[in-house]
């Protein structure tokens, strides 16, 4: 190469312009072309978010369903499906009150319950639903070689724990059919929340007859479920679409008002989510925080619900970890401030900052829960968390502390809360944490073997009854996964499972919060909510707490009058 | 302009001379000089050249020449290899400019952490997010009290002042409200009632208050408190206000951060102070972005450079004893670097930090160069090989041989500085490339451990926030496309500077 001739056209900056200016051509160029490329392939769904004409929406899903057997079915898209095809003896109405589903009436007893099924409920394939259908889909739940992840949530059923042990026979399950339409219940323990157990999913009827024929594929694909909700579902492209139709067969007029719910995209990622309700093809999405300022801007009307999660970082007590000492555990709770975490880090409206095991919504023996038994305020006090920590420094005899292992999910959320706190923790205390971040799974794999010292975590409701987060840190329950065990606990919980006076009941529950909190079992961070956005021409779209994620079984299309 | 030129233009094709020894060089030097071949006019004299270029020549110039004993001789000192290829790159504007990127690339990296001295760790949640060149101006207020609703009645207005502490709103019972939700927008509320953000809902008309401390910025907001229905939907029975925030921080909160406002003395409640400077701005957590990319520098470039550095060194060891060496041994060394390209790097990086014990929490940053240093030799030791396979026949290298130099002569002095050029220019090369690796590996989770930053994992925290904060991801991806640039035009001059062939080319 010739060397270059002297004269000096350009300075280094222009040369640098130069160069700057020759990048963003060559990018615009190519976005311009991706562009072109990309305006040739369109999806081929439907005809946007809301097609008045034909009462049909479309919506999109998180995440694809891994199958929806719902024996053994765990996730909240599952739920969600299922919440709208398959209905269970007792269901939701849409201010969460539980309603008849296929038992028009039931009685709770102390040692069982009945329920009686009305004569029009149907399946899909024009069969009754009877009350052998839920002999034989509780049994399949508990009999081990199916392997149900929420067998646990029947054992108050009586001998269902032993079934699921496989000491048992599943014929020795404590439900018969009375005839078609009765079923009756043997529990193994007072159980007064009993009701809004067999609201949940597993607790759902399936038909023996049908399930033989699937040939051990229930489940897998639309053709392989039979439904009885106020939709079917008749399409079921994996990972692709879905179609709910209305059911007509479907018992009652009071659900189910949109012709056809096409699950047009299913997809995680939100900002996807948000450019398809921007183009008009989907009729509601989430927000994130991030998205809030350009939805304040383009005048949406924003909506928010809890999402009935609390989060917390849940300490480790087996032996050998620092969190194992008290005065650790409370130095970890006074040097850290929910309420900085959500308003400052977090900055998402639909969060609140936790103060308790037990999240605001949930009802009491009359009104809610929190109000009957107000948790202790939560006191964010450096100079007392120094203290404890002295404390512990003492007891454990350590001159200082090895490094803590802060175990979190390597979603977005998982990256700010482990950062943040390891921050806090830095700063308040002089603690050194140790970041492990792991994909949900070997997160929760971690969580079992006990390779933590904090994990950052959270708990969602099964059923709406305090319960649900009652008995987490019981000490038989394998999800209390800091092994925390005290025996005050277990009687507490005891009390709350069987108690059939609802003050008492509810007594008991006031303790265990106060008991979490006393002994540091978690350190609350947020209660986790939505913020969302509804095409406004969508009415009676839910969001819930409990059960489904979204709910449109009453959701109508406005202008329409009702049919 | 110089008088004499002792050197000019050569034609593109011209023959090239090896720089070899002292006799070759100075035949060469004799038969080859490019005047001699090239039928350019070269100036040896003392005509002048003026303004135009044109040639003015005096009368004093046809004389007779004078007797002079340097006649023949060398005007200035022959050039040495390095020399020579400083100026070649010292023409080379593109390559100069990247240079300078590069050296300031290190004072950034070396010397900025001594004159920006903020904890990259740190987290400034007053100013979360925050872009560059904001205004920061303060005021100092009581540490917060919590509110039990107090305060004057009437319809919603704000009790106290509105500060990003806390906006405390306080309302009358809207007519035939059975609840009341509350919203905060940026923007005026307009016909399509959109409130903006709920903020809370009451499902009773008990409680007519509500503290907003949610992500307080300066500015204006419009709260809206609007009436529910019996059903407990929101209804078009609203009312709102305009709300001016102004930035507060605590006596506490200053006195941690060192800051001091135009007050010379103890700071107080109600001085006006300037919060922390962040010239580059915050991240999501409030850190300061110009901290974190001076740390993230660190750990880019100490992998950029130490990486390409080790493996490169081991390349040419490689190379030149297979080069060398020849035959069996040859093809036995060139087979294994075959067998090393064709491992797959990802899978070795993640089984290295298994086998390194790296534990959760800990910084990847050993095992990905060891990985790299194992894997990624191959290409230089293929290079240096050829290199070397050509020069072995070279006929200086034969005439060095015949006159008896030794293997370690041959190679010191003949072969290893001749493939100088190739291995500079791919150590340069290979550093952009580990940059880059070096992002790429953070950016996935498996490089630095947090809080520790490098551009690759700050690009990926940044990526969330694209569309709100974009200097969060901007500033750390212009780094890694400006070092990658910077290296690559470098290496680029390089290569045509440092390329012994053409020596004597200019």
């Amino acid at each position: 190469m010739n060397p270059q001739p002297a004269p000096a056209r350009f300075s280094v900056l222009g040369q640098l312009a130069l160069y700057a200016l020759y990048t963003v051509a060559g990018l615009v160029a190519i976005v311009w072309l991706l562009g072109l490329a990309a305006g040739s392939t369109g999806s081929a769904v439907t005809g946007g978010a809301i097609d008045t004409g034909n009462n049909a929406i479309t919506i999109a899903l998180r995440t694809e369903p891994p199958q929806l057997d719902y024996g053994r079915a765990t996730d909240s898209i599952s739920l969600t499906v299922l919440f709208h095809t398959v209905e269970g003896l007792l269901t939701y109405d849409d201010n969460m009150a539980l309603i008849p589903g296929v038992a028009e009436r039931h009685e709770i007893r102390g040692d069982g319950a009945t329920f009686w099924l009305r004569g029009d409920a149907r399946w899909s394939n024009g069969e009754p639903v009877t009350a052998h259908d839920f002999v034989f889909a509780w049994r399949r739940v508990q009999d081990p070689a199916t392997a149900s992840a929420y067998a646990f949530i029947m054992y108050p059923v009586k001998n269902a724990e032993a079934i699921n042990r496989g000491e048992l026979p599943p014929e020795a399950l404590g439900v018969r059919a009375l005839g078609d339409r009765v079923l009756e219940v043997e529990f193994e323990r007072p159980t007064p929340y009993f009701d809004k157990l067999v609201a949940f999913v597993t607790f759902y009827p399936v038909n023996e007859a049908f399930f033989q024929s699937t040939d051990g594929r229930f489940g897998a694909s639309a053709d392989m479920l039979l439904y009885n909700g106020p939709y079917v579902m008749n399409e079921w492209i994996h990972s692709a679409s879905m179609r709910w139709d209305r059911n007509p067969d479907y018992w009652g007029g009071h659900k189910g008002f949109i012709d056809t719910i096409h699950v047009g995209y299913i997809t995680q990622d939100v900002n996807a989510r948000l450019n398809l309700f921007k183009d008009g093809q989907i009729a509601d999405t989430q927000l994130v925080p991030q998205m809030l300022g350009e939805a304040m801007e383009r005048r949406w009307q924003i909506d928010r619900s809890m999402d009935g999660t609390v989060f917390f970082l849940q300490l480790n007590f087996r032996d050998g970890r620092l969190t194992a000492n008290k005065n650790f555990r409370k130095a970890l709770l006074y040097a850290q401030d929910p309420v900085e975490f959500v308003y400052k880090a977090l900055k998402e409206p639909s969060y609140m900052p936790a103060v308790s095991l037990f999240p605001f919504w949930i009802r009491g023996a009359e009104g809610y829960f929190r109000q009957e038994h107000p948790p202790t305020p939560h006191e964010y006090n450096v100079a007392k968390a120094r203290e404890h920590l002295e404390l512990a420094r003492r007891e454990l005899g350590l001159e200082t502390f090895p490094p803590i292992h802060l175990l979190a999910d390597d979603s977005p959320l998982g990256s700010i809360s482990s950062e943040y706190y390891q921050a806090v923790y830095t700063r308040n205390l002089g603690l050194e944490l140790r970041i492990d971040k792991q994909i949900f799974k070997q997160r929760l794999a971690k969580m079992d073997a006990g390779e933590f010292d904090i994990v950052v975590s959270g708990w969602g409701p099964d059923y709406d009854d305090a319960l649900t987060f009652g008995d987490l840190f019981s000490s038989w329950n394998l999800n209390n996964r800091g092994r925390y065990a005290s025996p005050e606990m277990d009687a507490l919980v005891r009390i709350a499972q069987s108690e059939l006076d609802p003050v008492k009941r509810m007594a008991a529950f006031g303790e265990i919060q106060d008991l979490v909190h006393e002994d540091v079992v978690i350190v609350p961070m947020y209660e986790r909510g939505w913020s969302f956005v509804v095409d406004p021409r969508l009415k009676g779209f839910k969001r819930r707490a409990v059960g489904p994620e979204v709910d449109y079984t009453y959701a109508r299309i406005d202008g329409r009058a009702a049919d | 302009m110089g008088v004499r030129h002792t050197r000019c233009r050569q034609p593109a094709a011209a023959d090239r001379a090896y720089a070899a020894d002292a006799v070759n060089t100075s035949l060469q030097t004799l038969f080859r000089h490019p005047c001699l071949q090239s039928r350019r006019i070269c100036l040896v004299g003392s005509g002048s050249m003026r303004g135009s270029g044109e040639l003015m020549y005096s009368a004093a110039d046809f004389l007779p020449a004078g007797e002079r004993r340097d006649a023949h001789g060398i005007s200035r000192p022959s050039l040495s290899y390095l020399e020579d290829a400083w100026l070649r790159l010292k023409a080379n504007r593109r390559a100069l400019v990247s240079l300078y990127l590069v050296i300031g690339l290190l004072l950034f990296t070396i010397a900025g952490p001594w004159v920006w001295r903020i904890d990259p760790a740190a987290q400034d949640l007053d100013q979360v997010s925050q872009p560059p060149g904001v205004d920061r101006a303060a005021l100092i207020v009581p540490e917060y009290q919590s509110w039990d609703g107090s305060g004057p009645e009437g319809p919603l207005h704000v009790v106290g002042d509105a500060t990003s502490q806390s906006v405390r709103l306080k309302w009358d019972a809207l007519p035939g409200a059975n609840g009341h939700r509350v919203y905060r927008n940026v923007f005026p509320v307009g016909p399509e009632l959109a409130y903006g953000m709920p903020l809370a809902e009451f499902y009773n008309n008990a409680i007519l208050y509500h503290e907003d401390r949610l992500d307080l910025r300066p500015g204006r907001y419009y709260y809206s408190v609007v009436a529910l229905g019996a059903d407990g939907a929101v209804t078009d029975n609203h009312q709102t206000i305009p709300v001016d925030v102004r930035r507060v921080t605590t006596l506490a909160e200053a006195r941690e951060r060192g800051l001091s406002g135009e007050q010379t003395g103890e700071l107080a409640v109600g001085d006006s102070i300037e919060l922390q400077p962040h010239p580059f701005g915050t991240d999501y957590l409030g850190r300061d972005m110009l901290a974190r990319l001076m740390a993230g520098a660190r750990v880019s470039l100490f992998i950029g450079i130490v990486a390409p550095a080790l493996f490169v060194l081991f390349g040419v060891a490689f190379g030149a004893t297979a080069g060398f060496i020849g035959g069996r041994v040859d093809q036995l060394m060139m087979r294994f670097a075959d067998f090393v390209v064709a491992l797959p790097f990802l899978l070795f990086m993640i089984l290295f930090k298994i086998a390194f014990g790296i534990g959760p929490g800990e910084s990847g940053v050993m095992p990905m160069l060891v990985a790299m240093v194992v894997l990624l030799w191959p290409a230089t030791a293929r290079l240096v090989r050829g290199q070397i396979l050509q020069l072995r026949e070279a006929a200086y290298v034969q005439a060095s041989q015949l006159l008896g130099a030794r293997t370690n002569y041959l190679v010191l002095r003949h072969m290893l500085p001749n493939t100088l050029g190739v291995v500079l220019v791919t150590l340069t090369f290979e550093i952009p490339k580990a940059i880059f690796v070096e992002a790429f590996l953070s950016f996935i989770g498996m490089g630095v451990a947090p809080p520790t930053p490098s551009w690759g994992s700050m690009s990926n925290e940044g990526i969330a926030t694209m569309l709100t904060t974009p200097h969060e991801l901007i500033f750390p991806a212009l780094f890694i496309s400006i070092t990658v640039l910077a290296f690559n035009l470098l290496g680029d001059g390089l290569r045509d500077a440092l390329d012994a062939r053409m020596r004597n080319a200019g």
